[in-house]
């Protein structure tokens, strides 16, 4: 009941606001509302393709936000899922064009692939944080800046498909892609993969030892140390996992959309998800719903720029609306003060 | 003049150059930081500045009226920061982080709404060659601001804000005020490193022009120790990698060009990192009061 509550006070209520918002931005656009919305939810739930489409999306955005709300939860701003979504997916590209093994072997592999290029990425703005004092927010960010040149440097050069013209990955073998969900369209299976990585992330932080500790940190860090916690510890997994949670979601989007690795693998996902994982009151549960909302969004959007001439980038603004209005709500645990910024 | 020592003084120059809106970003953030608010948003407030200045430009004709709205558009969104961040004592961070995504977004849905062109704007009129007066001025900012920081009334408030804002309101001033006044005048700054970026250096804005800037100033107030000098220093440190990353371009064919643009973000780790146990940052930064 008070979950319920609180719910409609802050996202429910961000929600509503984001209606409203978008209602403006069709009108400054010149386009009215009515005609914006139909064309927004005819574009993302219209017919079995659409549908699809926004859960590809909804996919994308589930595992970057998971891992962002992670971090959140221990109290540490990583607002580098961009960039540890990105190096997922090269070590997924990487692996994948490689790799010579049975199909389920090597699905499996990949993702562990992914899973472990996002996690190193986080664990580094972990370790400079544990060891350093350097601030991961600062860190984390300049972090997405050096996966993007890296990505794009080892796929102009060392990983390039010999055939391909264009800087990418060789193509995954058909036997390692993740399995189709619904037939002839882009969604794979990856989707049951996010939503049971969203699973295991509510058990771990609810159920766990490690999910209380780490929820310690990021409530009462003072309190944590004072208890036994070994912080930087604690720094270095936290950030380690919710990068490989990032990571895996960038492998997803190789194995099971684009079937190879190139840096457009993501248009800005991993900043959207900061956005998801506030209006999921940083709960993986509710942030199953949250993604699937900016995932119609995502969806949509484009079907409301080619259809109702309203620009998608308005969708952007809304979300950054949103992240302020739902920063009133403080949700980010007592941030530890122990790091200079 | 020989080969070696035009180079010297190409690198000098485009130093100079590319350490200006980091500079005045990071400016920015010393006064937000010094009077208790973390200032998330710099790069946000850059990217509104940028816009602005080149909409305003392309309206009117005029850059200067350009550089005047950049200016006005960071001083908004500091307003917005001020405002959050005093009234409403949001987290600060959460509230920088929003900033930033609407800024970009805005711009983004900007570009198609007033010039119909995604991605970029059409060529505006810009400073020319005047923006030298700009990086000339941001020099003399930094020393403007230390001197009115550790050598007036105003600046002994403000960094007392930053340390103990309960003193301050038991002194009988109002800590409130003097936050919004040092956000305000942050997001201005930054919205002004914004506008060199797009009518200064170049004469048009496009996506993602900022480029990070805004946290690379962050680590720079960090690298700076929270003084304008400092800062100004570190902007400066921050310059010379993004420089030589043009001067080595088509000069050292053994670095590849993803290797030089990655530059000035790993020199801003390599800075943070560097700085172990050697730096404080103000004692009630980022703490609602």
């Amino acid at each position: 009941m008070k979950r319920a509550a609180a719910l409609a006070g802050g996202p429910a209520g961000a929600i509503l606001l984001a209606f409203v918002l978008a209602a403006i931005a069709m009108l400054v656009a010149g386009v009215s509302p009515a005609d914006g919305f139909s064309a927004l939810f005819l574009g993302s739930l219209g017919g079995r393709n659409q549908i699809a489409e926004t859960l590809v999306q909804t996919t994308a955005l589930l595992f970057p936000a998971l891992g962002v709300a992670l971090a959140f939860r221990a109290g540490l701003f990583n607002i580098g899922a961009e960039g540890q979504l990105m190096i997922g997916g090269l070590a997924a590209g990487a692996v994948g064009a490689q790799l010579d093994a049975p199909g389920a072997v090597a699905a499996v592999a990949i993702l562990a692939a992914g899973f472990a290029g996002g996690a190193a990425w986080g664990a580094l703005a972990g370790w400079l944080r544990a060891r350093f004092s350097a601030s991961e927010i600062i860190s984390t960010l300049m972090l997405n800046f050096i996966a993007l040149s890296l990505a794009s440097y080892l796929v102009s050069g060392p990983l390039k498909a010999s055939e391909a013209s264009g800087a990418q990955t060789a193509p995954l073998p058909a036997a390692s892609w993740l399995p189709a969900l619904i037939p002839g369209t882009r969604l794979s299976i990856a989707f049951l993969i996010a939503l049971a990585t969203a699973g295991v992330l509510a058990w771990l932080l609810a159920r766990t030892v490690f999910g209380y500790e780490l929820r310690a940190c990021g409530a009462a860090p003072e309190a944590a140390r004072r208890s036994g916690i070994d912080m930087a510890r604690m720094t270095l997994l936290a950030l380690g996992l919710s990068g490989g949670i990032a990571g895996l979601g960038g492998a997803t989007i190789v194995e099971g959309v684009l079937h190879r690795f190139n840096t457009q693998l993501s248009p800005g996902y991993g900043y959207t998800a900061i956005a998801v994982a506030l209006v999921g009151d940083l709960h993986p549960l509710w942030i199953c719903l949250a993604a699937f909302g900016f995932g119609i969004l995502e969806s949509g959007g484009l079907a409301m720029q080619a259809l109702a001439d309203v620009p998608k980038d308005a969708i952007h603004v809304i979300e950054g609306l949103i992240v302020l209005v739902l920063a009133a709500r403080r949700y980010v645990a007592t941030r530890a003060q122990t790091v200079p910024l | 003049m020989s080969g070696g020592a035009a180079l010297a003084l190409t690198l000098g120059a485009l130093t100079l150059i590319k350490a200006t809106p980091i500079a005045y970003a990071a400016l920015g953030g010393v006064v937000s930081e010094r009077s208790g608010i973390i200032n998330i948003g710099l790069e946000g407030m850059m990217i509104a500045g940028a816009f602005t200045a080149v909409v305003f430009s392309a309206m009117s004709g005029s850059p200067l009226a350009g550089l005047a709205a950049g200016i006005a558009a960071g001083a908004l969104l500091g307003l917005v920061l001020g405002v959050a961040a005093t009234t409403f004592k949001v987290d600060q961070i959460v509230a920088g982080t929003g900033i930033n995504l609407v800024a970009a977004g805005g711009a983004a849905y900007g570009l198609t709404l007033i010039f119909n062109q995604p991605g970029a704007s059409p060529q505006v009129n810009a400073l020319g060659s005047s923006f030298w007066i700009l990086v000339a001025a941001a020099g003399a900012c930094s020393i403007v601001l230390h001197v009115a920081l550790y050598r007036t009334a105003w600046g002994l408030r403000l960094r007392a804000c930053g340390e103990n804002p309960r003193a301050v309101q038991d002194a009988g001033l109002l800590p409130l005020r003097l936050r919004l006044q040092a956000v305000i005048l942050s997001g201005a700054l930054a919205g002004l490193g914004g506008a060199f970026l797009s009518i200064g250096e170049v004469n048009l804005y496009s996506d993602g022009m900022t480029a990070g800037r805004g946290f690379i100033a962050l680590a720079a107030v960090i690298f700076g120790r929270w003084t304008p000098l400092g800062a100004a220093g570190a902007a400066l440190f921050f310059g010379f990698f993004e420089a030589l990353q043009y001067v080595l371009q088509g000069r050292a064919s053994w670095l590849p060009s993803d290797a030089m643009q990655a530059l000035p973000y790993v020199a801003a780790l390599f800075a943070l990192a560097g700085l172990v146990g050697r730096v404080r940052a103000p004692a009630a930064d980022g703490i609602p009061y």
